[in-house]
């Protein structure tokens, strides 16, 4: 069986998935024994545009020019995955999703000046645009998820990911709950996989592998505000890394505790 | 076989005991309780009420390999298991080991759970009660079996009650220690000791009535209400002494068929637990994955053992952050109200 | 470490109950086109000669790098020596025992579950009912009952499929309509080629051609979707067949098949352990057994 042709592609982002890829140091050499990488911008310069097996996807998409791109890889490739949070969920450029008001945004910052390059558009995941097989989540991508995954799809079979929320692999490393502390922590919204770091270090959890499977966000916006914190504020915090899914539910919360107040 | 001991020759003795193997016992730092790895006695906290997680960790950790695999076949993975002397295990706990015996060591013996059980001596130590715990409405407030060694603080030196025959050869490491010598004014001490401990019990849990009750209350609204405000985070059952479930995955090393067979706790909080091929999922409401954990717990185990699932060590009341926990369910179910 | 398969009735007690034993699939053709037919057999002898099952049990079957799973016994153990399975593919397990050649291995471990009460169903008339994917379990019983068809009562069986290209074994079930020691009724909801020689309607309509039963001595073998188990429960009772005798197979997520993972609990039942055969009667009982609709609104 020859090995299977994958590439490396990135759009909105910081590449520190791309970097977190060439960063598996020790398994690096058999990674690239076991597949044959024909495009990996980041780490190579012959690059081609050729057919692949597997496409490996980094950013959200933001421009014309992505999207156009994107469409290609996709057509070329059999199965396209998503690594990082920014390509799986749409990242914290996607974090104003569901509020409109882009074109004020885009001028707050770029004022009258002509940009030259292409059209941008509010930043979305990669699957607002295009079929995507897998998403390996993470800011950036862990190393042993992401093998664990590469390594079965180059075995052909399918990789697993954790589906319960970040609160399981604390538990894991016997943190005490930080939310019952009355600390602002996103992780009964956030997928595991990082291993619970943050919280392991006493640091809330910020959401960062974007959202789990099985979300309650109103649950958690309630307790966040008997908890004391104001609604703008945790809006904006679960919605940071919470992407087009996030957005979406907290859309529907907002309208629901409208109608309500305006009943009152 | 109930001996007596002096308190201050306790770290002589677990000094002596290492030689049976590693010590672990109860560790603070800030609020993080957790059973460490220790080398004396000064470094573990034995009034701490509660580790995050209780010494089920031990018996069938978070996440293991079972097999190593290629084309050939599955070969089993045990055999690297250290011995291992628990230190300080409250009698809730050692109740909660109990049950996990039942049902990974009876019918279809699990190998994993039974080599970790044989490689891991229970030293149970009496506890001091905080407001969340419950054992006396679970009837596991004292404990007369399933250890090796029981150490009953009596302030001035320990009563130790001998449970099995390999507590008893590590009670022969020292026999100096320990004295056969209990007199009336010990027997008092301990009568006492025991009111003491039944008097500082302030949590409100009462468990009477559950399986009628909770049959009685199948349909109630209030799972709905409490399914509102649970995050399915899954840390009841992380915490939960007799939770026992788990997934398991393939892993596989890069570019081989061969690979591992790893086995992690899972909890019936999740969508995915209840899901099978084809999409169809036989709990996909949050209302029904609590009340099976609830039903499990307080219903069903009832029925079947004559006691709950629950042992009443208060875990899942300190750690769910939106106070759903066996005390708050049962008292909804009662009043047909979710408190506040 | 080896350890040896396991036995029912003569369980050994160091074994590892979770080993998979490695079998080779010998033969694999489509049943539809979703639907395959695996017939599997052990790489060491011994594994064969151990692999000693009851109509109605399941194994856990293992994918290399994939993963297990529960999977239902097609094959009856009155042919010993081969393994039979009738899978569907609806899963990433499935997708990847569908890339599987023949030849190639796969791991089984089991038998598992209560299977059918074949002690107490002896000497007793036979009912089995059959709907989809529901004869995956049934044909082992139907199969066994027909290779000691003296102990038996009478038997019918019941089969129904969506159309004639989706009816499982419909070539298998075709030579049995002409027997004269059972009756074999086939039915699809909808003929879609115009070559369809039987019944066109769903199962429960086959009931009037039954004439009539000795219900208190009937045994009822039922698997099938959740609405046909609704429907064909109705005629049942409605026909007296003690609940007790109604016998339905169910299916549920396992990752251990021995009562150890959880995920198939109801209640203080494991439908690994205590299933998956459950009576009519339990199904009431227990309210989660088999969900909404089936078991409502039953109060006589």
């Amino acid at each position: 069986m020859s090995s299977p042709k994958i590439g490396f592609y990135g759009f909105t982002g910081c590449a520190g998935d791309q970097l977190m890829v060439l960063n598996c140091e020790d398994q690096l050499v058999d990674l690239f024994g076991a597949t044959d990488i024909r495009s990996f911008a980041m780490a190579k310069s012959d690059n081609d545009d050729g057919e692949l097996d597997v496409a490996f996807v980094e950013g959200s998409i933001s421009t014309e020019g992505q999207l156009e791109h994107l469409k290609d890889i996709r057509k070329r490739s059999k199965v396209v995955v998503a690594i990082g949070t920014c390509a799986c969920w749409g990242g914290p450029q996607a974090m104003k999703l569901e509020e409109g008001g882009y074109e004020e945004r885009y001028k707050k910052v770029y004022g009258n000046a002509k940009i030259e390059v292409s059209k941008a558009f509010e930043a979305q995941p990669v699957d607002a645009f295009v079929k995507v097989e897998m998403k390996i989540p993470g800011c950036p991508i862990d190393k042993t998820e992401f093998l664990s995954a590469v390594t079965k799809v180059v075995a052909g079979r399918h990789p697993y990911f954790y589906s319960f929320p970040v609160c399981t692999e604390c538990k894991w490393k016997e943190n005490p709950c930080i939310l019952t502390e009355g600390k602002f922590c996103a992780g009964p919204l956030t997928k595991a996989g990082c291993g619970a770091v943050c919280p392991s270090h006493n640091i809330p959890c910020v959401g960062c592998w974007g959202p789990t499977d099985d979300l309650n966000v109103s649950a958690e916006y309630n307790l966040l505000e008997e908890k004391g914190y104001d609604a703008d504020e945790i809006i904006k915090k679960i919605k940071k890394f919470g992407g087009a899914v996030v957005a979406k539910m907290v859309k529907e919360l907002s309208a629901k505790k409208n109608t309500k107040e305006g009943g009152k | 076989m109930i001996l007596k001991m002096k308190k201050e020759d306790l770290s002589a003795f677990l000094e002596s005991a290492k030689e049976w193997g590693e010590l672990w016992g109860p560790t603070r730092k800030g609020e993080r309780v957790a059973f460490e790895k220790v080398e004396t006695l000064s470094q573990m906290d034995l009034k701490a009420t509660r580790t995050i997680i209780p010494p089920k960790k031990f018996l069938y950790p978070p996440r293991f390999t079972m097999f190593d695999y290629d084309d050939k076949g599955y070969v089993e993975r045990t055999g690297d298991v250290p011995n291992r002397i628990l230190f300080g295990i409250h009698p809730c706990d050692v109740h909660g080991i109990q049950i996990m015996d039942e049902l990974f060591l009876e019918e279809y013996k699990d190998p994993y759970y039974a080599e970790r059980r044989e490689k891991t001596l229970l030293l149970g130590h009496s506890c001091i009660p905080d407001d969340k715990c419950m054992c006396f409405a679970t009837d596991t407030e004292f404990i007369a079996e399933g250890f090796d060694l029981f150490f009953t603080d009596l302030k001035m030196f320990y009563l130790v009650w001998v449970g099995s025959s390999r507590g008893h050869d590590i009670v022969r490491m020292r026999p100096e220690l320990f004295s056969r010598d209990i007199g009336k004014d010990d027997i008092m001490n301990y009568t006492e000791y025991r009111n003491w401990k039944s008097s500082q019990f302030t949590s409100k849990a009462d468990f009477t009535g559950m399986p009628d009750i909770f049959e009685l209350g199948y349909n109630s609204p209030v799972w709905e209400e409490l399914a509102e405000k649970c995050l399915s985070c899954g840390q009841c059952t992380m915490a939960c002494p007799t939770c026992n479930c788990y997934n398991v995955v393939d892993e596989v090393d890069l570019g081989t068929v061969e690979g591992t067979r790893d086995r992690f706790w899972d909890s019936c909080m999740f969508r995915e637990y209840s899901l099978v091929a084809g999409g169809h999922n036989f709990r996909d409401s949050r209302a029904d994955r609590l009340k099976l954990w609830y039903t499990h717990k307080l219903q069903a185990y009832i029925g079947e053992f004559g006691k709950p699932a629950c042992v009443g060590c208060g875990r899942c009341v300190a750690t769910c952050p939106v106070d759903i926990n066996v005390v708050s369910v049962s008292k909804a179910l009662k009043e047909q109200e979710v408190g506040k | 470490m080896k350890r040896l398969c396991v036995v029912v009735d003569d369980r050994e007690v160091e074994e590892n109950p979770y080993q998979p034993e490695m079998w080779r699939i010998v033969r694999r053709y489509p049943l539809t086109n979703d639907v395959n037919f695996f017939q599997a057999r052990a790489v060491d002898v011994d594994d064969v000669l151990k692999m000693n099952y009851r109509p109605g049990q399941f194994i856990m079957g293992s994918v290399l790098g994939e993963g297990e799973a529960p999977f239902s016994i097609s094959s009856t153990p009155s042919r010993p020596g081969l393994m039979e399975f009738c899978i569907r593919k609806v899963g990433t397990l499935t997708e990847t025992l569908f890339g599987l050649k023949e030849n190639q291995t796969i791991g089984l471990r089991g038998p598992y579950g209560n299977g059918f009460p074949i002690d107490k169903m002896e000497g007793k008339d036979i009912m089995i009912i059959a709907g989809g994917l529901g004869v995956a379990s049934l044909r082992s019983l139907l199969l066994y009952v027909l290779d000691n068809r003296d102990k038996f009562g009478k038997l019918v069986y019941l089969h129904g499929a969506r159309t004639p290209g989706e009816m499982l074994f419909r070539e298998e079930f075709m030579q049995l309509k002409d027997r004269d020691d059972l009756k074999c009724i086939l039915t699809v909801d909808k003929d879609d080629t115009g070559q369809w020689t039987e019944r066109e309607g769903v199962v429960t309509d086959l009931f009037k051609e039954l004439g009539p039963i000795d219900a208190k001595n009937t045994f009822a073998a039922v698997c099938g979707p959740p609405i046909m188990y609704k429907y064909v429960m109705q005629r049942l009772v409605k026909l007296n067949v003690p609940k007790h005798q109604i016998l339905m197979t169910l299916e549920r997520r396992m990752k251990c098949g021995v009562g150890k993972c959880g995920h198939c609990a109801i209640e203080y039942l494991y439908t690994c352990m205590d299933g998956p055969v459950f009576t009519y009667w339990d199904v009431l009982h227990m309210k989660e057994l088999i969900g909404k609709g089936v078991s409502d609104n039953v109060i006589a």
